[in-house]
């Protein structure tokens, strides 16, 4: 497994946000973590990126123990995160965030080599390339914190809500790209989101996250009629009745 | 004319000094959210290693009578040294405490670096010459004659803004610096080393104080082991008038508050112009109340759909 998150505790002063987690994530895999707001979701990836401490459990990287390692140091080991809210640097231009991206590497000329690659990737950004980041539109800065973050040549990249605020039409670009970068360069992914539907058609494996504590984990493929997921997801039994509510 | 010019020139000059001090407290708040109340002490200190440490009533001077090429590298190095010190013992180790406390750390240094000079130095006032020509005036126009140290006040200013703005927007820890300034968390996560960010933005802002030492010294010729409390104190309410965290802001507020500043020593009733910083201050409140984002709000960074 290249990441293995062993029985995982985050508390954010006494109130417990996860509560014993554990998941894996094999190389070359695409994983999601769903849940309803609250979740953990969150929690989970930032201590993935050694943002948060943990008060219990573990994180291994690749079969090394990463609890403790701070974020700038868990980043060189490959590990890069897109976080919820993008963060991407307004006052800097597209060019500079991207720059920040390969900040770690020495290798002049595969950064230049990725660098032209995000650009074809989303040509849009190519275009913006000396514009202040923070002129970009929610989709555009988006797919700049997509592109930052490959900047660092991940080996496993986490993605918090890949699709939040988007357009259905630039949420379908967003995953066709994502979905190409494993085939492409043996990418590994660890994504959350808050809906299951998509995350049903991209990922091989899920886990339903709820009040910290996974619910439910699979393959896609055996979870696709979604009545497992949407138990585990809301925590009672979905009833076909005629005055149903819709979520 | 001859008169207006006169007055822009001291406003500049005056301002220069708040803009440049104003730059060194916005760069560390800018990555390290603190307010750096000690960075009115490290010009003192900067100001201070000039002479030879003794309590003598007399100063004598000893880096102070190097060649320049020698004073301003020697000056800048003791200041950067002491401000890494301090990041060390006092801002390092109070990283992740909440901004207030930072501040009230920097208090506490603040007192502690006066105290030192007061020890090493005595408590008294010391007359000082350096670089005293510089203070002989030159002629700009007719009936226009100024010290040509304004002048170099000025120009010095103008050539650290040019250089910093090189460095933050040419290279590649100034871009690091401003996107950490920005966002610490993210840079981090996207392995931007934060020591040395911060290290690297405390050691600059002690160049900028070093400058300052040396140029307030010039033009006053007066040590005070509390001269660099009211440049402190005036470079703050430049940073706060310009809009927290952000440079130019810190550059507009400073230069604002000298041309305040230079206006109503000229224009207030001589009864009155003791008063003068009480109209300085009531002024900034005026301010604050129309704005009180600062003139100059760094660019918020709103979410986007």
């Amino acid at each position: 497994m290249l990441l293995n998150v062993e029985n995982l505790h985050v508390h954010y002063g006494r109130i417990a946000a996860l509560r014993g987690i554990s998941l894996n994530v094999a190389e070359g895999e695409i994983v999601c973590i769903v849940g309803p707001n609250g979740a953990g979701k969150s929690t989970t990836l930032l201590s993935i990126s050694s943002v948060l401490s943990p008060t219990e459990g573990e994180i291994s990287f690749d079969g090394k123990s990463i609890i403790g390692t701070p974020p700038e140091q868990v980043a060189t080991l490959g590990i890069s995160q897109v976080p919820e809210g993008r963060h991407i640097f307004t006052s800097l231009t597209v060019d500079e965030n991207l720059q920040v991206g390969a900040a770690t590497r020495n290798d002049k000329d595969r950064v230049r080599q990725d660098y032209e690659r995000v650009l074809d990737m989303f040509p849009i950004l190519a275009e913006r390339r000396r514009q202040s980041a923070g002129k970009l539109s929610g989709g555009e800065q988006q797919m700049l914190a997509i592109a930052r973050s490959l900047m660092t040549n991940p080996r496993f990249l986490t993605i918090d809500e890949p699709s939040l605020g988007l357009a259905p039409r630039i949420v379908d670009q967003v995953y066709e790209v994502l979905v190409d970068l494993r085939k492409s360069r043996g990418l590994t992914l660890l994504l959350v989101e808050q809906s299951s539907e998509r995350a049903l058609k991209a990922a091989d494996r899920l886990y339903v996250l709820r009040s910290g504590e996974i619910q439910l984990e699979g393959k896609t493929a055996d979870l696709q009629d979604g009545k497992a997921v949407h138990e585990a997801y809301f925590g009672f039994t979905h009833q076909h009745d005629e005055d149903e509510v819709e979520f | 004319m001859a008169f207006t010019l006169q007055v822009i020139i001291d406003a500049l000059s005056l301002g220069s000094f708040y803009a440049v001090a104003a730059l060194g407290i916005g760069l560390l708040f800018g990555v390290l959210k603190l307010i750096n109340f000690a960075h009115g002490d490290f010009i003192t200190i900067g100001a201070y290693a000039l002479i030879v440490p003794s309590a003598a009533a007399q100063a004598t001077l000893y880096i102070g009578d190097f060649h320049p090429l020698m004073l301003i590298p020697s000056i800048i190095g003791i200041v950067v040294v002491i401000a890494l010190i301090s990041e060390f013992t006092v801002f390092r180790p109070l990283r992740n405490a909440s901004p207030a406390t930072l501040m009230i750390g920097s208090f506490a240094l603040g007192f502690i670096l006066q105290n030192l000079v007061i020890m090493i130095y005595g408590g008294r006032p010391k007359a000082v010459g350096l670089w005293s020509d510089l203070n002989l005036g030159i002629q700009l126009a007719e009936g226009v004659q100024v010290p040509q140290l304004q002048l170099i006040i000025i120009g010095t200013t103008l050539a650290l803004m040019l250089l910093l703005v090189l460095f933050l927007t040419r290279t590649k820890y100034g871009i690091y610096m401003r996107a950490a300034a920005e966002d610490f968390r993210m840079a981090r996560m996207l392995g931007i080393k934060a020591n040395r960010v911060i290290m690297l933005a405390v050691a600059i802002s002690g160049m900028l104080a070093a400058a300052v030492s040396m140029l307030f010294v010039t033009q006053t010729g007066i040590l005070d082991f509390r001269m660099g409390i009211p440049l402190m104190l005036f470079a703050f309410i430049a940073t706060v008038i310009g809009g927290m965290g952000s440079l130019v802001g810190a550059v507009v507020g400073g230069f604002a508050v000298g041309a305040v500043s230079i206006l109503l020593q000229t224009f207030l009733p001589s009864e009155l112009r003791v008063f003068r910083d009480v109209f300085v201050f009531a002024i900034v409140i005026v301010i604050l109340l129309a704005r009180p984002q600062g003139l100059l709000v760094s660019r918020a960074a709103k979410e986007r759909v």
